[in-house]
């Protein structure tokens, strides 16, 4: 076992111990944890452990360490900490509350993934703080009406069963099914029709995941139709079925598409570093110049591919490849091939009569979606 | 109200707006009702291009690998193309022009009265010649054809010409002088084993950019590329001659290598006794041109004539191509000649991979010269001059001989005609020349004359600001029929989308006229295949023979070349073959004259008619860049295409520069005797430097045409758009 | 679907005419619609008209996905390195200067990074890439090894490109003389190479005209 393993491995042990202590003290010694779900439990214990291991993994990737570490140092520097903070916020919100950028790549593609994230996250707060008996509700011994929610074994708000709360509260599950399975139908819509979603989808990466959501809301609300409107018709089948779907679905979190949803959050540290590095000492490209990132970011990038096994050294005073900016870099590559064809071909070029001064490359079509992308994209490729 | 180009009130309504995809254009999960195969429709190489079509619209395309030119490619403007259907300044309904609005849209029957009463009106009053029709070299050959004997029947007027006048006009002089024929004389699949390409006066890279591969595959396989241009395009960068002529000087250069061809006796004797007439007064000719004189008068290194001679004298197979670079000259037809003389000293033509082509540059370009819109001419490219043609057309279209009107004046003098008062009513169709014809402040001025002037066009064009009626013509997508591309090949355009609103196909509109006139003989065809059927009668046995050719056959064969003289007939794809038979020569060679023997015809050089001098010492020319076409009716409309090339610049040395104190991207001003115009420079040293170019796609007071001279060719009638004297001076803009 | 092994991508920026067909039709494939992914510079205007185009060269191992922090960047089994899978993505611009030849693009609104992955929605199902089909000069040529040599007999493929101490092969190779037996594309060699026209024999600009 390497180094890295052993420590993803002790990260993972650490995160599913802390889980488990956490079931134990939450439902006050297993006193409000309901055995039937034992199954649901122990398929989040190996989640954690197993989305602990592949993150810990990951991280240790030169890239990624890199930019974990320069993520907080950047986020706690104390003469940005205020700004950053309030950008944390403004970025949670819009980025990840609002989905605002999946929105702009395609709408969509926005209301699809809006309505699956937050039919996820309803499912997730209902039921994993309810299988972990996190929370669980009693019926005041002197109203049978009222039902009181109680969170870590503390009791907190109360309602009226048959009241609007009740129904909302006790059909949350229903809820959440109803955005999952219209986002999945929206995405799955989008996959069957769009030309370029159907030539990069693969199966267990696109298809799988949506399926998996469609099979635990579908199941889900079988359930519900079973003890509601059939008399129970049966519901342990269909129980074992959600819970099938279920555990599957938690099983393959740290193999496939879901595995973003911890990844994600790496956007933010990403952000910080972003604005410390436009504020400080920009990268001047060592053959035409021009500024083009931040100086630490092409210093971390050297460090980072030496640690990967690159040797982009070279000899004179660039001292590095990543020195030079991109479009120097397509510059030198046509330039290399043309040297090529001049050696052998000869002939006498054009003589001006003007100091010889490096060429300084042009975009050949300046507007945007020609040449850059957006406003980051023309600094990287020179303004 | 004014009438200007750069009137806000117009362009706000009518354009040009810019179109960018969105919607269905943008999707990525649309499926297509059909696919069309069709052609481009810029420029004179026509590639073959699949439409997508959805809803009436077309919303973008394929490549069409199978069609032989082009297996495919583009350049941008067929990438984008499809862009200009749908289009917010589309006109959809006919437009009368109103001294409150501008222009108000009103009933076509309405606009179709008004045109009829107003072309009885100045006809009865002044006589028929007195209403002028001026066309297009992008309409297809039944347009053409129709166009032609709408004038000459319905309307009984000589005063018919189109704007192939600016264009290919000088290339069919020389060529009939030379050959008796005016035609590619080889498909450019003759240019893949030249060992010489030899490219004088073509932007080849710009305006004919597919031909760029056949150019490079000739390299590939060691072929030496001689380009003769005053400025280093993007094929001249990796030619292996280079040579950067003064504008206007070509017929030098072209002696001066017949001179050190004779000299070296790199000529095919053998050839020149059986195939030519001529030579000796040719060669006498040339006596003169010594690489010395050629060099003095060209602005070109005597090394660099020399080697190109001893490249082209030596070579075993060649092919020359030529574009209006040599021929927008008031001695293009001479330059024509010039070029052609040293083809046939060599011998190296009618043979494969032995060839000569000028480059059209319109959609149709060869066919709407061979059809009958051209002031001196009868479809199957027949001589309106000439009794026996003229009775033979008069038979096909069912009138007497004695009614088909004389020869006309070309489209300037048309103008000239109007300024004087002789012409008094106007109907232009695919023709913008208030952009394209030189000192384009004559032309607005003479507009403002015509007492009635309709205009048929799908955009208003600025010419069409001017005009009493417009009508709402069609899109090349919106109609079928056929058109000559580069290369002398018939090709079909097949209908891809209906048009929109109240617009309709230019033939049916052309009809309706003819009918509300009480004129409609000859008139009254349903459908392009109809029109197309007739113009095979017509064309039969003359020199542009047609008869042969279907719209079966084409779509079998992807294209047939003319002379195609019967149902089991081909085509002809190369010309001048040893042994081929043509109905001049009957036999007798294969040229087009009635000995079948090809024209030396000793070429003058003479300088341009304004040459500079100390008051305006700087040599304007003009041209095209890649992303835009013509007038820019259509491509300053494809947004995509705008954002390529934005704005005209004015392209200038270095040393030229730094004398005006002018750096690249200030603002500058050119100004000729005519007018001037202000843009921003662009200061390369690509360009000579006694030179500066200006791209003529644009209107208003971005037009360079407002500063060239209207001087003409006196066999061709084409304007002097290559040369004229112009003054520089920094400017704020 | 997988690109078809026989069909493989060439290019000879010595044959460009700087025309933007290929970016003009790389802006009408399906799976970055709108958006070009393929480069053209002008690498001197001032003195030349020379242009470069530049599209993925779709390295062996490619810097770009190993640079990359959420491992975004995948390369399918037939050797297309694709672009960034969305859901990962997180915009941090390391590919776009890691990237040895110049290639990757981000897109900061859509938090992602775009990049020529050679049209795989046409490529994969056996069509050429859109700016290889209408490339007027061929300086984009997509085809077979047999295609290319029998119409560019003076050229070899070549698909190694020297950057200081690396040497990168790609899946995309670029045209080089068969005269000059290279073995490589020396990148970092040419910092200082001048934009010339290769062999404009004389020149006559000089010494004109005054």
């Amino acid at each position: 076992m390497t180094g890295e393993r052993i420590k993803a491995t002790g990260w993972g042990v650490l995160f599913t111990l802390t889980l488990a202590i956490l079931i134990v003290a939450g439902s006050r010694n297993l006193s409000h944890f309901d055995a039937a779900l034992v199954g649901y439990t122990f398929a989040v214990l190996f989640a954690t452990f197993a989305i602990t291991y592949r993150y810990a993994m990951w991280l240790q990737r030169p890239p990624t360490a890199l930019y974990w570490k320069r993520g907080w140092q950047v986020f706690f520097r104390p003469s940005y900490l205020v700004t950053n903070i309030a950008n944390w916020f403004k970025r949670v919100i819009g980025e990840f509350a609002l989905n605002n950028f999946i929105f702009k790549r395609n709408k969509q593609r926005g209301i699809a993934h809006s309505l699956i994230m937050w039919g996820c996250v309803l499912a997730c707060a209902i039921t994993f703080p309810l299988v972990f008996g996190w929370i669980h509700f009693e019926t005041p011994p002197d109203d049978t009406t009222w039902y009181r929610t109680f969170l870590f074994g503390f009791p907190t708000l109360a309602f009226r069963i048959h009241s609007i709360t009740g129904f909302l509260v006790f059909h949350g599950l229903v809820w959440a099914s109803f955005l999952v399975i219209a986002g999945v139908m929206l995405a799955l819509r989008r996959r069957m029709r769009d030309h370029g979603a159907a030539a990069l989808q693969q199966f267990g990466e696109d298809f799988l995941p949506l399926i998996l959501l469609f099979a635990v809301s579908v199941t889900g609300l079988m359930l519900t139709a079973s003890y509601t409107w059939m008399k129970g018709y049966a519901y342990d089948f269909l129980a074992i079925l959600h819970a099938m779907s279920v555990i599957f679905t938690l099983l393959w979190l740290p193999f496939g598409k879901f595995f973003h949803i911890f990844q994600r959050p790496a956007q933010l540290g990403v952000g910080f570093y972003k604005d410390v590095g436009e504020r400080e000492a920009p990268a001047l490209c060592r053959r035409c110049g021009t500024p083009f990132t931040s100086r630490q970011h092409a210093e971390d990038l050297i460090r980072v591919e030496k640690a990967l096994g690159y040797r982009y050294e070279i000899e004179g005073s660039a001292e590095h490849y990543q020195w030079i900016c991109p479009r120097c870099r397509r510059a030198m590559l046509v330039l290399g091939q043309g040297k090529l064809w001049q050696d052998v071909l000869g002939g006498e070029s054009i003589h001006i009569d003007f100091p010889p001064a490096l060429p300084q490359s042009s975009l050949g079509n300046p507007r945007i979606d020609f040449g850059p992308l957006g406003d980051e994209d023309k600094r990287n490729f020179h303004p | 109200m004014s009438i200007a180009s750069d009137n806000p009130d117009i362009i706000e309504r009518f354009g040009p707006h810019l179109a960018y995809s969105s919607d269905a254009r943008l999707a990525t999960g649309v499926e297509p009702d059909k696919l069309v195969d069709t052609h481009c429709c810029f420029c004179g190489q026509q590639c073959g291009i699949r439409l997508k079509v959805k809803d009436n619209e077309v919303i973008g395309f394929e490549p069409r690998e199978d069609f032989p030119f082009n297996h495919g490619m583009l350049c941008p403007k067929g990438v984008k193309r499809y862009l200009q259907g749908s289009h917010p300044d589309r006109l959809l309904s006919a437009y009368q022009r109103d001294p409150r609005e501008g222009f108000r849209a009103i009933p076509y029957p309405e606009a179709l009265d008004r045109v009829a009463s107003e072309i009885t009106r100045i006809q009865s009053s002044f006589g028929n010649d007195a209403f002028a029709v001026l066309t297009g070299a992008s309409l297809t050959n039944e347009k053409a054809y129709l166009m032609g004997k709408f004038a000459r029947v319905c309307l009984k007027t000589a005063n018919i010409d189109y704007n192939g006048r600016l264009c290919m006009v000088s290339a069919a002089a020389g060529n009939k002088k030379a050959f008796g024929i005016d035609r590619a004389a080889n498909p450019w699949a003759d240019i893949l084993r030249a060992e010489v390409v030899w490219i004088s006066g073509a932007n080849v890279a710009e305006c004919a950019p597919i031909t760029t591969n056949y150019v490079w595959q000739a390299r590939e396989h060691g072929a030496k590329i001689i380009v003769v241009d005053p400025r280093i395009t993007p094929i001249a960068r990796t030619c292996d001659l280079f040579l950067p002529i003064k504008p206007g000087r070509d017929i030098a250069l072209f002696n001066g290598i017949l001179h050190l061809m004779i000299e070296n006796d790199w000529l095919d004797h053998g050839f020149i006794d059986e195939h030519t007439v001529g030579f000796e007064a040719a060669a006498e000719h040339v006596k003169d041109w010594t690489p010395r004189r050629t060099a003095e008068v060209t602005g070109i290194a005597e090394r660099g004539i020399r080697q190109a001679a001893e490249w082209w004298g030596q070579a075993k197979t060649s092919f020359l191509l030529h574009a209006r670079g040599i021929e927008h000259h008031t001695h293009g037809v001479q330059n024509v000649l010039g070029a052609i003389n040293m083809v046939l000293a060599s011998g190296r033509i009618g043979r494969e991979y032995c060839g000569y082509a000028t480059i059209t540059g319109q959609g149709n370009g060869q066919g709407g010269r061979e059809h009958g819109q051209k002031c001196d001419q009868l479809p199957g490219a027949r001589d309106v001059s000439n009794p026996e043609h003229r009775a033979y057309v008069a038979k096909v279209w069912g009138v007497d001989p004695n009614d088909i009107p004389q020869a006309g004046v070309d489209a300037y003098e048309i103008f000239r005609k109007i300024d004087r008062g002789e012409i008094r009513g106007l109907l232009s169709i695919c023709f913008n020349p208030k952009v394209s014809l030189p000192d384009n402040s004559f032309i607005t001025r003479a507009l403002e004359k015509l007492e009635f002037f309709v205009v048929i066009d799908f955009f208003l064009s600025e010419t069409a600001h001017h005009a009493d009626v417009v009508l709402p013509g069609s899109l090349q997508e919106e109609d079928e029929g056929t058109v000559t591309q580069i290369e002398g090949r018939v090709i079909k355009i097949n209908k891809a989308v209906e048009p929109p609103g109240d617009a309709r196909e230019d033939w049916r509109i052309i009809q309706d006229i003819a009918k509300q006139l009480g004129r409609e003989h000859g008139l009254t065809f349903n459908s392009p295949r109809e029109i197309f059927n007739e113009l095979r009668e017509a064309s039969r046995g003359g020199i542009a023979d047609y008869s042969g050719i279907t719209y079966e056959k084409i779509e079998r064969q992807y294209g047939v070349c003319w002379p195609c003289r019967g149902e089991d007939d081909p085509g002809t794809l190369r010309l001048f073959e040893a042994g081929s038979w043509n109905p001049i020569a009957k036999g007798a060679g294969p040229f087009y004259f009635p000995d079948g023997k090809a024209r030396f015809n000793a070429a003058a050089y003479t300088a341009p008619a304004e040459d500079v001098d100390d008051e305006y010492p700087v040599i304007l020319t003009t041209g095209r860049v890649v992303s835009q076409y013509l007038s820019g009716t259509q491509t300053r409309r494809i947004g995509p295409l705008v954002d390529q090339y934005p704005e005209p610049r004015i392209e200038m040395h270095p040393r030229l520069a730094e004398k005006l104190d002018i750096k690249d991207g200030d603002w500058a001003t050119a100004e000729s005797r005519r007018g001037s115009v202000t843009l921003r420079a662009m200061v390369v040293t690509t360009i000579r430097p006694d030179t500066v170019f200006i791209p003529y796609h644009w209107a208003g007071r971005r037009s360079v045409n407002q500063l060239t001279i209207s001087a003409q060719d006196p066999i061709s009638k084409i304007p002097e758009y290559k040369v004229c004297a112009v003054k520089l001076r920094r400017s704020n803009g | 679907m997988s690109v078809h092994s026989n069909m493989e991508f060439f290019v000879d920026p010595m044959r460009c005419i700087g025309c933007q067909a290929c970016m003009q039709a790389c802006t009408e494939c399906d799976t970055h619609k709108g958006h070009s992914m393929i480069h053209l510079d002008y690498l001197d205007r001032a003195h030349s008209v020379q242009t470069a185009p530049v599209v993925c060269m779709h390295c062996e191992s490619p810097t770009c996905a190993e640079v990359c922090p959420a491992d975004a960047i995948k390369r399918t089994e037939d050797g297309v390195v694709q672009t960034a899978r969305k859901p990962r993505c997180i915009a941090c611009n390391n590919c776009v200067l890691a990237c040895p030849f110049g290639v990757p693009k981000m897109q900061t609104e859509f938090k992602l990074m775009m990049k020529c992955d050679m049209c795989y929605d046409r490529t994969s199902a056996g069509k050429r890439p859109m700016c290889a089909t209408v490339c007027p000069s061929q300086a984009l040529f997509f085809g077979t090894r047999e295609q290319i040599e029998e119409l560019r007999p003076r050229s070899t493929p070549i698909n190694q490109f020297r950057f200081g101490g690396q040497i990168i092969t790609t899946k995309v190779s670029m045209m080089a003389p068969k005269a000059a037996r290279a073995e490589y594309v020396d990148v970092t060699a040419a910092m200082n190479e001048q934009a010339t026209g290769r062999t404009i024999t004389l020149n006559i600009l000089d010494g004109m005209c005054e």
